[in-house]
């Protein structure tokens, strides 16, 4: 582990003594096993570092030992929260890279399933970041709402969490049977389940108190950072991968991005909350035109893209996840690298926190949605 | 009649040792205060199993279900656990100091019990003419406890913590204290039974005057127990566990049992100052028709069922509201509770001497007698409680406008909303001028 | 904080405000769900505990849950499927499945050939990661992930499935309460 090096940034108030204080890497509200080390006057954070690679597990490495249909269930264990969005921006790397055409089902599957991931990583992180603020009723009913799409992904892919979700050329399997039910059932209830979660937060005066003004970055310095996702447009850029650069079906579907406007913890926590909402509109349409046909391209016996280096990425739930990909015309890619939202995005966390207490680094570690399984890799 | 058999017996038998003198003096206190001892840790248990069982209902699940039916044994499972714990005490904790804290938390939780009064009669153990400010006085060693466990436990979390409890106990002691006054005004006795007396001879419940005064001391109240919205010595989400991070085994329990029953005190003194205590219309029909045992135990149900209203309260807010910062707890307490005590004090001092201003004026009549306390007719209890639920709104509106440029809860801060643009499709970054 | 720009407030915003709508929404809304719970109603959903009681009440596993291993066998001659043609040993990214074939001497009209059959079949669930490659590489439907979900032993080597366990099924309590 590398030695972590605080500059004192600030004067302290009245010579009072500092304090080095280690958040992590076993803290409650770190999610995961982030180490943050702050520095202390009184309970203000004068400065704070940040350690990470405890959850480091080489992944980028064994890609370039495993065969290009092998990589895809290891790319689920890297944002383990948004297992369905991380596998497809790989089966479309490779997909695009050797110009498969992938039907038309497949795609809307695709966009129907990764706006469902969507959902369920966001409610996630809104039990979390209600949890870390003390609102813990919020936990477990964000996570009642979740279970339902965790047991479409189990109907549908056969696992809850890291599932696997997608094959090179298309899907592992047609939609079940009952899909477009609990499809509907869920997109029924679920804007009730935000009503109900609006009630107790948006307005309720603990909660403002303890978001606006908290973890503010402008606009310019959240470009200068590369933040990307919920987190950028909070601070009010308007920059969505599924607008600019559409993949699977979304050019065909309809929906609105929500911007922030100051930037602060209470404008991404309803950029969030709005998110999800689109989400279910995207949902619905691509349902209504889901069209007939295959799941799958043909497949050549063995993957093998050509010669060549490729960058793809798709609008993953916490930000741009992207995966560049040099391929030397073997099964096994010579060199396969991500760039991970979390990991960009945790390089806010100096900037936003320093003047706040310890109760707004909690804060602000929710409000960035980080996993460590994306930050170490 | 039947009840009391077995008493009368048992001090029959207790006079064959002892004189009656020492038997009313000594003997029956020290079974007093047995039987409380036992009943309160029951209920401290049961309360930690009925908290698991709202905030479980609350939250769409079942909570405690294996441990016997509906999971009723379960506080008593959870206390063989911890029995059972291995009770750790860091390298470098002051021993000493990290033994005793936990039972200082305790005592001070349960000696409070000794003066509140369960019920009229034998339902009290010592019915002290202090009895409110020794609650007061106790209740506020226990801040020491908090302290001493997170300085003895030489961990940071610890510490901070126990900085946290140190300045918000104390801070919402005062508003505490002061938020009784108003109470006592109309009680002019500071003796617990007394209050409730004064309650029930004027057959009126002293949150009709003083609603400002019952929620002033619940919010503080709260507070001073260190429960959500204002956990935050032990924040877990920021400090761990706060003082009690290195505590492990029974003596976490220890300090675990203190809370609820700090928790416990607080819903009791409430129910006594501000709903009357064991005081129920009509239950006293019981003693005048001679049942006098029935009608203590009928009381001290009505009691309990006094105290479980407000305890449910407590849950209530713990499982729905987010946590305070330390800030802002600190801004409620000494911008909004205290100056909000000092003006219902003001405005109960207003109102007592409007109402007997009033009596006699154009032959109205608000004052029944001056004997016990502050008895008065029917005009004047209107009058008293028009003035108190008016006061309400008088103190929140003067405060709101002196907290207006508060940084935090002034009625400026308000729910905002987000812009929804519909991005062209397939059209690279967009700068932030064009939106 | 006043960092940030608030937009004015109208009065009924104050008024909200000042009269704590907004708290007791909140708490009305636990409250709600309290009696929910109580009465197992909800207006949403139609019910009010979301508890799953597991070892008393199992849960129904999805038909296409990736669980515990199995070699399927012929249902009526009881001969395993497995040709030990090694597909799912190549298919798999973790590397955890050992085929362990043998040659056999059969009869075909007549001849005798040399048959590859299957003698060992080694499946170590503690490196699986349930991704289902194999099951989709197997070319005669032999080995298919299971909805059997309970995995845990007491060992590391309990993980280490054989071809026993593979086709019997491991044999595991099940609580019922």
């Amino acid at each position: 582990m590398h030695q972590v090096e605080i500059a004192t940034t600030q004067e302290t108030l009245l010579d009072s003594p500092e304090m080095v204080l280690n958040m992590g890497p076993q803290h409650p509200s770190t999610h995961g096993v982030l180490r943050v080390v702050l520095r202390l006057d009184g309970e203000t954070v004068i400065d704070l570092d940040c350690d990470i690679g405890y959850l480091h597990r080489g992944m980028e490495k064994i890609a370039e030992n495993r065969m290009y249909t092998m990589i895809a269930p290891y790319w689920d264990r890297l944002d383990y929260i948004a297992a369905v969005s991380n596998g497809l921006v790989w089966v479309e790397t490779v997909e695009q890279m050797m110009g498969l055409a992938v039907p038309p089902r497949a795609h809307y599957l695709r966009t129907i399933l990764t706006e469902f991931n969507r959902i369920a990583s966001h409610l996630l992180w809104l039990a979390t970041h209600a949890l870390d603020i003390g609102a813990i009723t919020v936990l477990l009913w964000a996570l009642r709402e979740r279970e339902e799409i965790l047991k479409i992904f189990e109907r549908q892919f056969g696992a809850r969490l890291t599932c696997h979700a997608w094959r090179v050329g298309g899907m592992p399997n047609d939609a079940y049977d009952d899909f477009e039910k609990d499809v509907r059932q869920f997109a029924n209830n679920f804007p009730k389940r935000l009503d109900e979660y609006e009630t107790v937060l948006s307005e309720n005066r603990i909660w403002l108190s303890r978001t606006v003004g908290i973890g503010v970055i402008s606009a310019a310095d959240a470009i200068a950072i590369g933040l990307s996702g919920p987190s950028l447009r909070g601070s009010g850029v308007p920059w969505d991968v599924r607008k600019s650069r559409p993949y699977a079906a979304y050019a065909d579907v309809d929906f609105d991005v929500p911007l922030g406007e100051n930037g602060d913890t209470y404008d991404r926590y309803l950029v969030r909350l709005e998110e999800m909402r689109q989400s279910r509109r995207i949902i619905l349409q691509a349902l209504e035109n889901l069209p007939d046909g295959p799941v799958n391209a043909k497949l050549p016996k063995v993957v093998k893209p050509p010669v060549g280096d490729y960058y793809h990425s798709i609008e993953g739930p916490k930000g741009e996840i992207g995966c560049y990909l040099v391929s030397d015309g073997t099964a096994q890619p010579y060199r396969v690298r991500v760039r991970p939202p979390s990991f960009i995005n945790l390089q806010a966390l100096k900037q936003m926190c320093v003047g706040h207490l310890v109760a707004d680094v909690v804060a602000i570690i929710g409000t960035l949605d980080i996993v460590l399984g994306e930050i170490d890799r | 009649m039947l009840l009391l058999g077995p008493v009368n017996v048992l001090n029959d038998l207790l006079l064959r040792f002892f004189s009656q003198e020492t038997i009313n003096f000594f003997i029956w206190p020290l079974i007093q205060i047995g039987l409380v001892v036992t009943l309160v840790a029951l209920w401290v248990a049961y309360a930690t199993y009925l908290e698991r069982k709202i905030s479980a209902f609350m939250q769409a699940r079942l909570g405690p279900m294996r441990v016997g039916p509906w999971g009723l044994l379960q506080p008593i499972a959870d206390g063989l656990k911890l029995l059972t714990k291995e009770d750790f005490i860091p390298e470098k904790a002051d021993r000493w100091i990290f033994f005793f804290a936990p039972y200082i938390a305790v005592a001070s939780a349960f000696i409070v019990f000794s003066v509140v009064p369960f019920g009229p009669d034998w339902a009290v153990i010592a019915d002290v003419n202090i009895g409110l400010l020794l609650v007061l006085a106790v209740s506020s060693v226990g801040v020491l406890a908090l302290i001493l466990a997170g300085w003895s436990s030489n961990s940071k979390y610890a510490l901070l913590g126990g900085l946290r409890s140190s300045a918000q106990m104390v801070s919402y002691e005062v508003a505490m204290g002061l938020s009784l006054i108003g109470a006592l005004m109309f009680a002019r006795t500071l003796s617990l039974s007394g209050i409730v007396g004064a309650q029930g001879s004027d057959s009126i419940w002293f949150i009709l005057y003083q609603p400002a005064g019952f929620m002033l001391f619940l919010i503080s109240g709260i507070a001073e127990n260190n429960r959500a919205p204002f956990d935050l010595p032990e924040a877990e989400s920021e400090l761990v566990a706060g003082f009690h991070t290195e505590y492990s085994g029974m003596r976490w329990s220890l300090f675990f049992m203190a809370e609820y029953a700090a928790m416990v005190v607080v819903s009791a003194v409430a129910a006594t100052v501000y709903l009357g205590g064991w005081y129920f219309p009509f239950v006293y029909r019981l003693e005048t028709a001679g049942y006098h045992n029935l009608y203590v135990i009928v009381s001290l149900l009505v009691f309990l069922v006094k105290v479980s209203i407000i305890l449910y309260i407590y849950f209530w807010l713990r499982w729905t509201l987010p946590r305070f910062r330390y800030d802002q707890l600190m801004d409620i307490g000494w911008k909004w509770l205290i100056p909000s005590a000092l003006i219902n004090i003001a405005l109960s001092a207003i109102a007592i001497f409007l109402v007997q201003a009033l009596n006699g004026y154009r032959g109205m009549r608000t004052i029944e007698s001056l004997d016990r306390g502050l008895n008065l007719t029917a005009t004047g209890k209107g009058i008293m409680i028009v003035i108190g639920f008016a006061g309400v709104f008088i103190i929140a509106a003067l405060l709101a406008r002196i907290n207006w440029r508060s940084r935090d809860f002034n009625l400026k801060t308000q729910r905002r909303n987000i812009r929804l643009v519909n991005l062209p499709k397939g059209k690279p970054a967009v700068s932030v001028s064009e939106v | 904080m006043p960092l940030v720009k608030t937009p004015k407030p109208t009065w009924s915003q104050k008024l909200k405000r000042f009269f704590m709508i907004d708290l007791i929404k909140g708490l009305g809304l636990t409250l709600k769900y309290n009696i929910g719970a109580i009465t197992d109603k909800d207006s949403v959903a139609g019910k009010g505990i979301y508890t799953e009681q597991y070892p008393k009440v199992r849960p129904d596993v999805a038909p296409r849950f990736h669980g515990a291993p199995r070699l399927n066998m012929d249902p009526e001659t009881h001969d395993t499927l497995c040709i030990a043609c090694n597909l799912c040993a190549i298919a798999c990214p973790e590397d955890c499945i050992d085929v362990i074939a043998m040659d056999v001497e059969i009869i075909v009209a007549g001849k005798p050939r040399r048959k590859k059959v299957l003698d060992e079949f080694i499946f170590d669930t503690s490196r699986c990661m349930f991704c289902a490659l194999c099951q989709e590489a197997c070319p005669t439907a032999c080995l298919e992930l299971t909805q059997e979900f309970e995995l845990a032993t007491y060992s590391r080597a309990g993980f280490v499935w054989n071809r026993e366990m593979l086709e019997q099924g491991r044999e595991t309590v099940k609580y019922t309460s």
